[in-house]
């Protein structure tokens, strides 16, 4: 009966986070601490799980025959489960800081809370409905955190994500319909849950869906042409830009096309037809279109979005691949990003938390008076150009050899859109370094102010990253073993 | 015979009666008699339901025991009791719901007029539902057209009046289209009992007579019906009708008027023509293309619309395009999720008009949207309610429009040429529900700007749930609805199953 | 001792960019004002110490045997690890001389450039960097320490400068990545059609796979070529060159020139004839191209140092020239061509340190920066000069200077290759760069001894001192020469590496 944990790790810190407005605090303390324990048990209780990892599958609610609510945590589930699970206690930590220069805390806490909870519902997720279920739920819980300061801007923001947002989900609800109609089941299978036999002359249509579904969930993941979104997303809180926009929201749109494409679809279907070749081209589309992007903004958070843009598209460029190494380059990539990007989000956050400065070119001589987090800011940095050593090596490493497996003509494309993606993001990232520690001879320090780097909350999580980054990028085969045995299981 | 086989005549009685009893009463007797004539009328349908899902099967009613074609007969079974139950139960709410507003908006001598139309349009609706004879329908829809219009005019504001006119016209010309239809029916077959003229018509297909005057036949009624529930593009009636009457009629017209009417033409499909004979004859088809065009430019409008109540009311001709587009699948799943759509919206509808008068309430009764800035934190309630309509609409799952939507998209399934045109319309038609709807909650919930607002923010109060508690009551029985028909949609799926397989 | 010398200039590198960031931050509560001079002293001997400590223990590893270390692994256990080769021991040898010279020499520049800790924070990790690379054992762990260094030597460009040396660093960063992400490209597609990435004499690369996918092969091969020589400043990735090296100190410019430059030169011989095996390269496209590229370059350098008129810059334009000299050889595949390569790039690290010194010296002096400016220069400064006149006849390559020892062998090869056309055009290319290089190099000293009637009142008052400076100048030159007059031991060292690739 170790599956009601499943459940009641998703249920925690849903209910736990409706809890938080709710209770009358006393002091700011009880609060925090009251949030951060939600959260760390729950944490706590995914990696018991995940270390124990229950058989069977657990179903919560019954729609209808087909349609259930059900959860089963499965290996490759466990990666995204295990890689939200570690970020969210840290990226509270570093909110209860940040926050207190915000207002509503209270709602805040609330519905961060709890999309920690749908997150895991995503990750945990038994078959494609309960993955819907929860992914839309992740829009509703995500979209007051979006639009949270209230401005105009943030409203337009908010519209904009829920309009993207639904807009996906409305086709990926497509997919769904076909699944469950020509599907031997929607459960999540390796390999694919339709029947080539079954399906008989039907299959051109399955590829068409197989696009509509995947576009429909790469909305989330800022596929062109459905990235728009994200940069606007930018005006919320960075602990959301951080945690949501560059780890659990997005990475959920991709771990859904994870599913999709080898649990449901199946390999054996798609590969080598031409829904295969649409889908990568545009993933390598949009890794250079991102960055070009990243490259003309000069709004420090908005740069990081469209970074995260690009990203994300080396993630399906993976599951794109439809290869057993593809997916450990996908997966690779999904981890050791999530810690990239978290960091430079939570430095930049830093930034703003001290300075209120939010565009990059008023960040000059900014890398003397906060070291620590220009430091920190350029590991990251360095990471996602991918420098061997860190982290963003380890991925693209994986990713470009599961292209050059693949051969043709569109892998080699592939590849060198990963080049010059690293290259365009070593410019616009290294450019804000250099800026920050470099300003020129005759900058004058005092313009600056009285400014240091922030407190422990906001420096430790900030530390912790760093150090993953570096240990992942030295002793890559901690992570690849693991993502190896995973991908084993998925095939 | 039982005993509890009485009560859908009784159910019809008793209405009609109440609705000249009615006028002699005061206003607060007639408001009294009016809720107990329909919690009435729904106990007895739910007692019918009840006994015919014990016996398995649908029963004919003869009235006053004269065998037809001299008497009149209805006929029940599961679906037409259901629907009776469901409709008892949401006129019921709507009018707790826009009690306060009633007692506002109509003339202090009129109150019980109201009452009276209120009844009588009870009183047709069943007799929609329950007749087994195509004249005695006609003559009901007659009835409740014009209490319709009477619900519409009796808040006497130039707009309304003008509304009721054209509702009224183009209400008359669908019943004058429907007539002809049945008149073309007559003359083909010498019929006016259903069943009879099924016989004669699955004749007539089979020796292939007389194939084109049937055809006219069959589509004047389906057009007549189309326009008098407000199919695109017939609707242009409906958003000032629904737009400016007063809360309740608004809310019972929208959910329950043209469902009505939908639902006789689904008894027309089946009990009149036969569906195979409907499916053979296309006309299914040039419903699916209206019923899609509905769903989107019905949404369009609504984007484009700057006043709540009008939003809302364009929003309902999308809905009924879903709907005729689940009749244009021509298969039996479509029409299941058809009819569950006619639950579904029925729920829906009302809750979102009465979710926006309440919204309306704290903004000074102003409802262009911009005003509303802010409403969701000066009745909460409210506010909830319309978030969980919108999402609902948008077909976020757990509420009822998700399961009408996968009911919908797995009915397309089984039909390979509209296959895509349906999944692709439903996914567009989600994204532009989300569009209007959810731009309005985020509106609902926006705080007012620092400076309280200025002039826009003059007149706005704050409601709790104490100061308004048949509203709020309302409310809360339409979500506890709305969640009920979400969650636990099978049975009702099941039921509209049964109900279908003994309706033919 | 190779790890040990390494991690000697790391931790020394990291603790003195942090102690720069600690003064920088207690600088921020006091005063802007009193930046301290004092403690340079001990930063001298600090610095000195840690560069001796560090020089001994690489030259201690460079003459031991070369033992495998293994470090930790990176992707698909491909280890991190070092074993010195004797190309290794050419380049580490090569590195440690001029790095500790070019630090002691800095010594008394930087002392005026200012932000001196963290130039030699930087400074002693680019050297970790390149102590790596000269002993990195396979691929990844070159590539590895090639952008490691590629960021490190960043900074040095810098200096203390404004903007422009910070758009010039960030243009020299465009283009290192630029070509370090080409490379890798070529190394992704190389990977699979090798078994390993370890370097082996004459290459490692699957005959059968290698055959299957020869046409794809050539494009990576070439891919890293263009990518590693961008590095080497070859056309058509040269251009960071001319604008990074004149506008950073003098001491960076010359570790750049010297060495920073050779680490593409390293990539390309590590590429070719340890990981393809130039018998693959033998004749395809690719090596005409490469070889035309390399002359285009040689040409192309020596033509617009002749037209420049600022002194640095010239420089700069010559190193673009001077290492392609080195490429040219490389490309050519034979012994000779494999020894003069060798030779020219032991003769220009040092020779164009030497002239990089001198330019430090002349602008920290006059603070005039164009060559022009120079006339009648020797009168006062005739020690610069001298050696700057010595090292500029071994770049022309007059006997008998190491240059002249270098070209004559490239020559040789060239004319052995048998490549047709380009085996003729290669000499003839040769010669009339050594005539524009004469053009571009003399002049300064013969208006500097000879200024003839236009000599003015400016410079210097007082007759220059021999200091730190002009030792170390001279003591890069009179290596120089010394290769020059006995070549014996090292061409017969070059001899036995040739005989294992080739």
């Amino acid at each position: 009966m170790r599956e009601v944990f499943l459940v009641v790790a998703v249920l925690l810190p849903l209910i736990g986070g409706a809890g938080i407005p709710v209770i009358p605090w006393k002091k700011r303390g009880a609060m925090m601490i009251y949030t951060e324990g939600v959260v760390l048990l729950t944490s706590a209780l995914a990696f018991l799980l995940i270390l124990n990892r229950p058989a069977g599958a657990f179903t919560l609610f019954r729609f209808t025959g087909q349609l259930s609510i059900s959860f089963r945590l499965d290996a490759v589930g466990s990666v995204f489960t295990a890689l939200v699970a570690f970020l969210w206690p840290l990226a509270t930590l570093y909110s209860f800081e940040y926050m207190t220069h915000e207002k509503h805390e209270r709602v805040f806490f609330m519905f961060y809370v709890m999309t920690y909870g749908v997150t895991l519902g995503i990750s945990m997720a038994e078959d494609l409905v309960t993955l819907y279920f929860f992914y839309e739920m992740l829009t509703l819980v995500t979209v007051p955190l979006v639009m949270h300061t209230l401005t105009k801007e943030a409203i337009r923001a908010g519209r904009t994500y829920l309009w993207y947002s639904l807009g996906g989900a409305a086709f990926a609800f497509i997919g769904m319909i076909f699944i469950l109609v020509y599907g031997n089941t929607a459960d999540f299978t390796p390999g694919g849950v339709l029947d080539a036999a079954v399906l008989g002359d039907k299959r051109g249509l399955m590829l068409l869906i197989y696009v509509i579904c995947f576009c429909g969930f790469s909305v989330k993941a800022a596929m062109f042409p459905f990235s728009a979104w994200l940069p606007k997303a930018g005006v919320a809180p960075t602990p959301v830009t951080a945690l949501l926009h560059a780890v659990a929201v997005v990475k959920a749109g991709a771990f859904a096309n994870i599913r999709v494409t080898y649990f449901i679809f199946g390999t054996a279907l798609l590969r080598g037809t031409w829904a295969q070749k649409v889908l990568t081209a545009l993933t390598i589309f949009t890794v250079v279109y991102g960055c070009s992007r990243a490259l003309k903004e000069t709004h420090l958070k908005r740069r990081l979005a469209w970074s995260t843009v690009s990203n994300l598209s080396y993630i399906l460029f993976g599951v794109t691949m439809m290869s057993p190494l593809g997916l450990m380059g996908a997966l690779c990539h999904m981890v050791c990003h999530a810690v990239m990007k978290i960091c430079s989000f939570f430095c930049a956050g830093a930034v703003i938390y001290r300075t209120e400065r939010t565009y990059v070119h008023q960040l000059d001589g900014l890398g003397r008076k906060m070291p620590t987090v220009f430091l920190l800011f350029t590991v990251s940095g360095m990471a996602l150009m991918g420098v061997p050593g860190l982290t963003g090596f380890v991925s693209k490493w994986y990713l470009a050899k599961a292209a050059v497996a693949e051969g043709g003509l569109l892998s080699y494309l592939g590849i060198a859109a990963l080049m010059i993606s690293a290259l365009l993001t070593a410019v616009y990232m290294l450019g804000i370094s250099v800026r920050a520690f470099f300003p020129g001879q005759d900058f004058r320090y005092d313009s600056l102010g009285e400014v240091s780097d922030p407190g422990w909350k906001m420096l430790l999580p900030l530390c912790i990253f760093a150090a993953v980054m570096v240990l992942i990028g030295l002793r890559p085969e901690l992570l690849t073993d693991l993502i190896g045995d995973v991908v084993y299981s998925a095939f | 015979m039982s005993f509890v086989q009485n009560f859908p005549f009784f159910s019809i009685l008793l209405s009609l009666f109440a609705g000249p009893l009615s006028s002699v009463l005061s206003g607060k007797a007639a408001k009294a008699l009016n809720a107990a004539v329909i919690t009435i009328a729904g106990v007895l349908s739910a007692a019918t339901l009840v006994f015919v899902l014990g016996t398995g099967e649908s029963y004919v009613y003869t009235m006053g025991h004269f065998p037809a074609p001299w008497g009149n007969e209805i006929r029940v079974g599961v679906l037409e009791a259901g629907m009776a139950v469901f409709f008892c139960i949401v006129m019921l709410l709507c009018m707790m719901g826009g009690a306060a507003e009633r007692l506002l908006e109509i003339e202090e001598g009129k109150q019980n007029l109201y009452y009276v139309m209120v009844n009588l349009l009870l009183c047709s609706l069943l007799a929609l539902i329950y007749t087994k004879d195509l004249f005695t329908a006609y003559v009901f829809v007659e009835i409740n057209t014009i209490s319709a219009c009477g619900l519409i005019m009796i808040r006497q504001t130039g707009r309304t009046i003008e509304a009721a006119v054209r509702y009224m016209i183009m209400s008359l010309l669908g019943s004058g289209l429907l007539l002809l239809g049945i008149v073309f029916l007559y003359d083909l077959t010498g019929q006016l009992l259903m069943d009879h003229i099924k016989i004669q018509v699955q004749l007539l297909s089979v020796t292939g007579e007389y194939h084109i005057p049937l055809l006219i036949a069959i589509s004047f009624m389906a057009v007549g019906l189309a326009i008098k529930s407000a199919l695109f593009p017939f609707h242009a009636w409906l958003p000032d009708a629904y737009g400016y009457s007063t809360l309740s009629s608004a809310a019972i017209l929208s959910s329950l008027v043209s469902k009505g009417y939908i639902f006789l033409l689904i008894k027309i499909f089946y009990q009149v023509i036969g569906f195979d004979l409907i499916v053979r004859s296309k006309v299914i088809n040039v419903l699916f293309v209206f019923g899609v065009a509905g769903m989107l430019f019905g949404s369009v409008s609504a984007i484009r619309e700057k006043d709540i109540r009008r939003m809302i009311a364009f929003s309902s001709v999308a809905q009924i395009g879903y709907i005729y587009m689940g009749f244009g699948l021509g298969t039996t799943a479509g029409m299941i999720a058809s009819i569950f759509h006619i639950l579904s919206h029925g729920a829906t509808k009302s809750l979102l008009f009465v979710a926006a008068s309440g919204l309306t309430d704290v903004s000074d009764k102003q409802r262009s949207i911009r005003r509303l800035t802010g409403a969701g934190y000066r009745n909460r309630l409210a506010g909830v309610t319309f978030t969980v309509g919108a999402l609902s609409m948008v077909g976020f799952p757990m509420f009822s429009g998700f399961i009408s939507k996968i009911l919908f998209a797995q009915a397309a399934m089984e039909n390979d040429g509209k296959m895509l045109v349906t999944v692709v319309a439903l996914a567009v038609s989600t994204i532009l529900n989300a569009m209007y709807f959810l731009k309005t909650v985020i509106r609902i919930y926006t705080p007012l700007p620092a400076d309280g607002g200025g002039e826009e923010a003059e007149g706005n109060t704050v409601l709790h749930m104490r100061d308004c508690p048949a509203k709020s009551l309302a409310m809360i029985c339409f979500i506890a609805l709305n969640l009920f028909l979400g969650l636990s949609s099978e049975p009702i799926v099941d039921l509209i199953r049964k109900g279908l397989d003994m309706f033919a | 001792m190779l790890v040990l010398s390494m991690t000697v200039a790391l931790l020394a590198g990291i603790l003195l960019l942090t102690a720069s960031f600690a003064e920088h931050l207690s600088q921020g509560k006091r005063s802007e004002a009193e930046a301290p001079d004092r403690g340079d002293g001990k930063l001298h001997i600090f610095t000195g110490g840690v560069m001796i400590l560090a020089a001994v223990t690489a030259l201690a590893a460079a003459f031991g045997e070369g033992r495998e270390t293994i470090l930790f692994y990176l992707v698909d256990r491909i280890p991190v690890s070092f074993r010195l080769d004797d190309v290794g021991r050419i380049f580490l040898v090569l590195t440690v001389v001029i790095w500790t010279a070019v630090c002691f020499y800095s010594f008394k520049y930087m002392r005026h450039e200012g932000e001196e800790k963290r130039f030699y924070g930087f400074f002693f990790l680019a050297y970790a960097a390149l102590i790596a690379l000269d002993g990195a054992s396979n691929l990844i762990t070159f590539y590895f320490f090639f952008e490691f260094m590629t960021l490190c030597s960043m900074p040095l460009v810098i200096g203390r400068g404004g903007r422009e040396a910070v758009m010039a660093a960030l243009k020299y960063l465009f283009y290192s990545l630029a070509g370090a992400y080409l490379a890798l490209f070529g190394i992704f597609i190389l990977y699979q059609s090798c078994g390993s990435v370890t370097f082996r004499a004459g290459g490692v690369l699957n005959p059968a796979l290698a055959q299957q996918n020869h046409r794809i092969l050539l494009v990576a091969v070439f891919a890293m070529l263009v990518g590693f020589g961008a590095k080497a400043g070859m056309f058509p990735l040269h251009a960071w060159l001319p604008t990074a090296h004149p506008i950073a100190p003098a001491p960076a410019s010359a570790a750049l020139s010297a060495i920073i430059v050779k680490c593409g030169v390293l990539a390309v011989i590590r590429t070719v004839y340890f990981i393809v095996g130039p018998n693959f390269l033998r004749g395809t496209w690719v090596q005409k191209v490469w070889l035309t590229l390399a002359l285009i370059t040689v040409f192309l350098g020596s033509m617009l140092a002749f037209l420049e008129k600022g002194f640095k810059k010239r420089l700069a334009y010559s190193t673009v020239s001077q290492v392609s000299y080195i490429l040219f050889g490389l490309a050519l595949f034979t012994p000779q061509a494999f020894a003069g390569a060798i030779l020219q790039l032991l003769a220009h690290a040092l020779v164009k340190c030497a002239l990089f010194m001198t330019a430090g010296i002349f602008i920290l002096r006059t603070g005039k920066t164009q060559a022009e400016d120079y006339i009648g220069i020797g009168k006062k400064m005739g020690l610069t000069l001298w050696g700057y006149t010595i090292a500029s006849l071994s770049l022309i390559g007059i006997p008998p200077t190491a240059g002249f020892i270098g070209k004559w062998y490239l020559c040789q090869g060239s004319l052995d290759a048998g490549l047709g056309d380009l085996s003729y055009l290669g000499p003839a290319v040769l010669l009339v760069s050594a005539i524009l290089t004469a053009g571009y190099l003399l002049p300064v000293s013969i208006r500097g001894f000879l200024p003839g009637r236009e000599e003015g009142d400016w410079g210097p008052k007082e007759r220059e001192k021999a200091d730190l400076m002009t030792l170390t100048l001279w003591f890069v030159t009179l290596l120089s020469l010394l290769i020059g007059l006995f070549p014996g031991r090292i061409l017969a060292f070059v001899n036995g590496i040739s005989d294992a690739i080739l």
